[in-house]
């Protein structure tokens, strides 16, 4: 058979379009794309906005158990305290001078210039498209020069092999992970694990372009923040209440 | 002489064609497609899935993980759904040196590090 032949027909056949817009509130839409056939563009940038006065520390501990049970990690045993994986923690910041405590959950931010990318030597750190900021095991060589460059201290490295991985989640010894912004809900056109573990509107996530999207709307009626907004990476997870 | 000769070459024919017709460990799945004649309608030319397949995957591993284009055909998933086997009401990880993947791959002497990452058993919780 001829290989070029082959290569293009299997092109061919991944190209067809479904697309299907929702209205699931009064102005507010939800385009998804049913058979995710293309490649996603830069019309889009996912975000997040978290409130933390909205926030209570449960629904922190919620979002992180959320995350755990969604993506499979957390029940490593034989990695030891600082080795353990931690794609999303709780941070308590506490303001010396009042003694007003917050709370407010941090993970990968998913930054428009990710410093993770500037510095890995394989590619494997890498941005979509349409905003999330992902690693490549393909091509995780496990170096941890992102983990050192992350501002946010938001990868961790697998030490330890595992198995009965989530069959969306791949995850093995001797690379880098992080929050994925739960790709794989999101090209399905759901929303992350740890938003969806928050009834009240403490989470929004949502196409930070669309000017028709809650967390657009949002972002431009309230007052919020970037952490670390000094160092101009543009983040894609914003907060309020800090 | 020629006997001989004819008796010997129709038996390393037999045993070159049993190998290319029947597979080790199909899997469960693809047994039951196997039988059902549907086969065909997953992979249409088993020389070509046989030569191909790490093309496939490779071309699909970058359009889904960098591209975000998550479809059926063409993934790891869908090798493991149809290609595993179940013992005693479990299923066997694939990667185990009986089951499909590593039947062929050991033969040919490949030694490939899909599942210290991938699940090695279709859905979870079952
Ligand atoms: S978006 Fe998904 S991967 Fe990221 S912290 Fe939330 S649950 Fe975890």
């Amino acid at each position: 058979m001829n290989k070029e032949l082959n290569r293009r027909d299997f092109l061919k056949n991944t190209t067809a379009v479904t697309a299907g817009v929702a209205t699931i509130a009064s102005g507010i839409t939800l385009t998804t794309f049913a058979a995710n056939d293309n490649p996603v563009t830069n019309e889009k940038r996912w975000g997040m906005l978290v409130d933390t006065n909205k926030l209570t520390e449960s629904n922190i501990n919620d979002m992180v158990n959320a995350c755990q049970e969604e993506n499979g990690w957390g029940s490593e045993i034989h990695s030891t305290g600082h080795q353990k994986p931690s794609w999303i923690k709780k941070i308590k910041v506490k303001d010396k001078v009042t003694g007003k405590i917050d709370m407010l959950p941090m993970m990968c931010q998913h930054c428009e210039h990710p410093p993770c990318v500037d510095v890995c030597p394989t590619n494997a750190s890498m941005k979509r498209e349409d905003g999330i900021v992902l690693v490549d095991k393909h091509l995780c060589i496990g170096c941890r020069y992102c983990m050192m460059a992350c501002p946010y201290d938001a990868r961790s490295f697998v030490h330890e092999d595992l198995s009965n991985q989530k069959e969306h989640m791949p995850r093995g010894k001797g690379t880098v992970e992080s929050c994925t912004m739960c790709v794989h809900r999101v090209d399905k056109g759901e929303m992350p694990a740890c938003a969806e573990a928050v009834s009240s509107n403490g989470v929004i996530f949502g196409d930070l372009y669309d000017a028709n999207s809650k967390i657009n709307q949002t972002l431009r009626k309230i007052q919020s923040t970037q952490i670390r907004a000094d160092l101009n990476l543009n983040t894609g997870v914003r907060y309020s209440g800090i | 002489m020629k006997h001989l000769l004819v008796i010997f070459l129709t038996l390393s024919l037999n045993t070159v064609l049993a190998h290319d017709d029947e597979h080790a460990n199909l899997g469960d799945r693809a047994t039951e497609l196997k039988d059902e004649g549907k086969s065909k309608d997953i992979h249409p030319s088993l020389d070509e899935i046989r030569k191909m397949h790490p093309e496939f995957l490779l071309h699909r591993r970058d359009q889904t993980l960098r591209q975000g284009v998550r479809t059926q055909r063409d993934s790891l998933k869908g090798c493991v759904d149809c290609h595993s086997s179940t013992k005693n009401d479990e299923y066997v990880p694939i990667n185990a040196p009986d089951q499909f993947c590593s039947t062929c791959h050991q033969k040919v002497g490949i030694s490939l590090d899909c599942f210290s990452c991938h699940r090695t058993t279709p859905k979870e919780g079952l």
